[in-house]
């Protein structure tokens, strides 16, 4: 690769995009028109609304049935309020209440104690949903407190008592927290969210443009035909994309800034913003680079898939609805960042940035953050290079995919397209209906799940388009040499299965609740092979039929190894479940390829059905005597047995892969 | 010089079979020669072109332009290459000069030589009002005069049109030709495909005959004609479809 070319490249895309006025105008002048106009508004609401409150006053409606001199001094004091007016309670004040006539109703009302005290109970009955009420209700709360004191404090007079008692005990803060910190905390809310939005709009503005664009305005191909190659035309343009989203984020944040200094001034808690040092910001958007790469190796991809702009511009928003919800996570307070979360696109950063702005970061989760980045940025930018290699997808027309046309020609429904859909809805089913299934009874929600949201659907779909399950799923009695190797890849494949699960959970401990979880599943019922027909043979049956046999055909166009890769990806997401990820994902490459290497579905089956039944006879009879030899303790297995367990899986595997 | 070595591309089709675009197709086009790839839409000249443009990989076979083998070469059989084609899109925010220089340095011209030649084509083809001007505001005309700069500034020894004059009216049209024409003198290889036989006869100096996919024949005008007997290409050409049609009958029968 040539980094002249690439340097051309991007800086004609640089020069192209700075002609473009809307460009010019979303990525400068809004962002520097906007954020002025937004916090001269903002400032001035907030400032008014105690004026308003107070020019506006208040409609109270009030009960007194006590009327004392006590109740009177409260009531006085209400009155006391600016603009407060007090009506009497009449049947309508509750409608008034509701209609937003009345901001509130306080009713005061008295009861003897057992020590012979008379005592006074002020309600205050307010729609807490309107900010104005709310103001009113703190401004009732006050005076009534005021009066209290007052009542307390004339009491213990006529007893003889200095007032002073009632200072007895005094509580007062002192907030160690700098103001850095202070702003920090405030600001690790919200800014990570803003900055991740700013870097999508920004990167999603200019992807589509890049590559969709050109194809639709027919230079392309003028492009493709220079010497130029193609991995330097992807690489000139994506950095173009990550050059104008970090500069989106580096404007938007230049006029947030400034706006909010001076404009809110210093008595605004938004003002800390001016405690934050300028390196800090300048750690903030190092940070952000290896997001805007990420970003932008997305977006381009797509940009490189679509057609058309319009295309292009249709795969945009979920992208940036994804990323919003993921970044949203900064919203909540108690969440922080750790090692696993530090794995999590998207999310990683928010908490991280978080974490910077109330200076408590570790170095561990910055490099697993950039790292974990870093490599998905990499496959995505891999991904890129590849579609632009690919000339269908280049130079893609039209797909015909009406149900019609695949109901006439029964091979088109076996497409990567379909396929995809078809999972997303399984997924989405057995989110939603299998939860609910599971909720009361799990052993009947577990059978329920496998044979109708995972069995049937697929035996369904292959009886509406008329085709054979037999033929499709390859329902094919193995041989016998097959069947005689399964075991000892099936077994030997769940013992280093096992050892990942106790590596990553050395990484990153499971949560109680998820292991309360887990073992709830092997808890369901006393009988062991009800236990061994559900958590084993049900699966074992239906997951392959599903995954094995019916989705993996949709990818077979993409070659068998990709077709195994997939579909072993689908199996993985499947389990929603961020622990096993891992684990079933080469769980499924083993099965996807047991299948398809020997042309019998069954070869999974059983494969998969000692899998599962292994993890079952391990929980079940973790305790027993003789189970010592290979159990450490609870279900742990004993470190030595990975090297027989990865003898034994390459000798079985070779073995397999000679007699198929 | 273009060598093309049964050259065959395949595209799946949705069914799962495959469609044969290109299918052995071998000519060759020498330097100073105006090489024609004549045939009706669909025939596989786009195609063909694509595949020598490297824009394409081959499904079997290869061709070399220059020597240089497209399969394994391809980024040298670029830098040899000048396209150049009917429905060409520029970048409209650029200005004229911005837009050949680009063209020019991706193909690793120096920028003196790139101002150099721009002057010189300029003059020629007298674009010295608009070189300065933004792409968007200019005419058709223009825009090709445009475009044929951006196909020849860095000087290379083959030229490919892949259906040049489709499109553009009689004026520009001609610029196109006289362009053709140009490179012929200039000694450089042309290759070009147009299904108007008119422009094939008026500018080939051999034509390669296509039809879905194949080669029907390949010759001067003259030996055509000798060939089957017809004066106008239009004929010479139903003749060829029709003999190979019967060809396919025949060999379809004999199974």
């Amino acid at each position: 690769m040539n980094f002249k070319t690439v340097l051309i490249v991007y800086r004609k895309e640089l020069l192209e995009m700075l002609r473009d006025k809307r460009t010019l105008f979303t990525t400068f002048i809004l962002p520097l028109i906007l954020y002025p106009l937004l916090f001269i508004g903002f400032g001035s609401l907030m400032s008014r609304q105690e004026l308003v409150l107070e020019e506006r006053g208040a409609q109270i409606a009030l009960v007194d049935s006590v009327q004392t001199d006590i109740s009177q001094s409260i009531i006085e004091s209400i009155k006391d309020n600016m603009g407060f007016e007090l009506i009497p309670y009449t049947k309508e004040a509750k409608i008034l209440l509701d209609e937003g006539e009345l901001q509130a109703i306080v009713s005061i009302a008295d009861s003897t104690n057992s020590g012979g005290f008379s005592f006074y109970k002020v309600s205050v009955s307010f729609d807490s949903s309107k900010e104005r009420n709310q103001l009113v209700y703190n401004k009732i709360k006050d005076s009534v407190s005021k009066s209290k004191d007052s009542s307390i404090a004339s009491y213990l007079e006529t007893k003889a008592i200095d007032p002073g008692i009632m200072d007895m005990i005094q509580v007062s803060s002192v907030d160690i927290a700098s103001s850095q910190k202070k702003a920090g905390s405030f600001l690790g809310m919200f800014l990570p969210y803003l900055m991740i939005m700013m870097l999508v709009t920004g990167a999603a503005m200019v992807a589509g443009d890049l590559v969709a664009g050109e194809k639709e305005r027919h230079t392309l191909e003028t492009l493709l035909v220079s010497s130029a190659g193609r991995n330097e035309l992807v690489i000139g343009k994506y950095l173009t994309v990550i050059t104008v989203s970090m500069v989106n984020v580096v404007v938007n944040l230049f006029s947030m800034s400034f706006s909010m200094q001076y404009l809110l001034g210093s008595a605004a808690e938004l003002g800390d913003f001016a405690s934050i040092p300028i390196w800090g910001f300048l750690i903030l958007l190092a940070a952000m680079i290896p997001l805007a790469t990420l970003f932008a190796a997305i977006l381009m991809s797509l940009s490189t898939f679509s057609r058309n702009l319009k295309e292009a511009g249709s795969y945009q928003p979920p992208v940036m609805i994804i990323s919003m919800l993921l970044g949203m996570i900064s919203f909540l307070p108690s969440v922080e960042i750790n090692t696993l979360l530090s794995l999590v696109p998207v999310v990683n950063i928010a908490l991280l940035f978080k974490a910077v702005l109330t200076n408590e970061f570790q170095w561990l989760h910055i490099f697993l953050t950039v790292g974990s980045t870093l490599i998905l940025d990499v496959v995505a930018i891999w991904m890129t290079i590849k579609l632009f290699n690919t000339e269908s997808v280049l130079f893609r027309t039209d797909d015909d995919t009406s149900l019609k046309n695949v109901r006439k020609e029964k091979r088109n429904l076996f497409n990567s397209f379909n396929g995809t859909v078809i999972y997303a809805i399984l997924l989405a089913l057995l989110y939603y209906l299998g939860q609910y299934l599971q909720k009361g009874d799990l052993l009947n929600g577990l059978i329920q799940t496998q044979v109708f949201l995972i069995l049937i659907p697929p035996l369904l779909i292959l009886q509406i388009f008329k085709l054979k399950p037999k033929e499709i799923c390859r329902f094919k009695a193995p041989k016998l040499k097959e069947v005689a190797l399964v075991p000892f890849i099936a077994i030997s494949a769940s013992v280093m299965v096992i050892m990942i699960m106790q590596v990553i959970n050395m990484l990153f401990p499971f949560p109680e609740h998820y292991l309360e979880q887990m073992s709830s599943m092997f808890k369901m019922t006393d009988n062991i092979w009800i236990q061994l027909a559900v958590i084993a043979l049900l699966p074992g049956i239906c997951e392959e039929v599903l995954f094995r046999g019916f989705l993996i055909r949709f990818y077979e166009g993409y070659g068998k190894k990709a077709a195994v890769i997939i579909s072993a990806l689908l199996f993985a997401a499947f389990h929603l479940d961020p622990f096993r990820l891992l684990p079933t994902f080469l769980l499924g490459l083993l099965l996807g390829y047991l299948t398809l290497r020997s042309g019998s579905i069954v070869n999974s089956m059983l494969s998969h059905f000692i899998n599962n039944a292994f993890a079952l006879v391990i929980s079940t009879f973790a305790t027993s005597a003789w189970f010592k030899y290979i159990i450490r303790d609870s279900d742990t297995i004993h470190w030595w047995l990975l090297f027989p367990a990865a003898i034994i899986f390459v000798v079985s595997i070779v073995l397999f892969h000679k007699v198929t | 010089m273009i060598e093309v070595l049964e050259l065959v591309k395949e595209f799946p089709k949705k069914d799962g079979t495959r469609f044969k675009a290109v299918d052995r197709v071998s000519f060759e086009a020498r330097d100073g020669e105006i090489v024609c790839l004549l045939g009706v839409n669909g025939a596989g000249k786009t195609t063909t072109m694509r595949l020598l443009s490297t824009v394409f990989k081959p499904t079997y076979g290869t061709a070399k332009i220059q020597g240089y083998d497209i399969v394994t070469q391809p980024a040298k059989v670029r830098a040899n290459l000048g396209f150049l084609s009917g429905d060409t899109g520029l970048y409209n925010r650029l200005r004229v000069h911005e837009f050949i220089t680009y063209f020019g340095r991706l193909n690793g011209v120096p920028d003196a030589q790139i101002k150099s030649r721009m002057d010189e084509m300029a003059e020629l083809l007298d674009m010295k009002d608009f070189i300065d001007r933004k792409i968007e505001f200019l005419s058709s005309g223009m825009k090709q005069k445009t475009s044929i700069v951006r196909s020849i500034i860095h000087d290379p020894p083959v030229m490919i049109f892949d259906e040049p004059t489709s499109g553009l009216d009689i004026l520009t049209a001609r610029n196109i030709i006289s362009f053709i024409r140009d490179c012929k003198e200039k000694g450089k290889c042309v290759l070009f495909s147009t299904h108007i036989m008119r422009e094939a006869e008026r500018l080939a100096d051999r034509i390669v005959l296509i039809h879905r996919g194949q080669i029907l024949a390949t010759g001067t005008l003259e030996e055509m004609r000798a060939e089957t007997g017809q004066v106008d290409l239009d004929d010479i050409f139903v003749y060829f479809v029709n003999k190979s049609n019967t060809e396919e009958e025949l060999q379809a029968h004999e199974f």
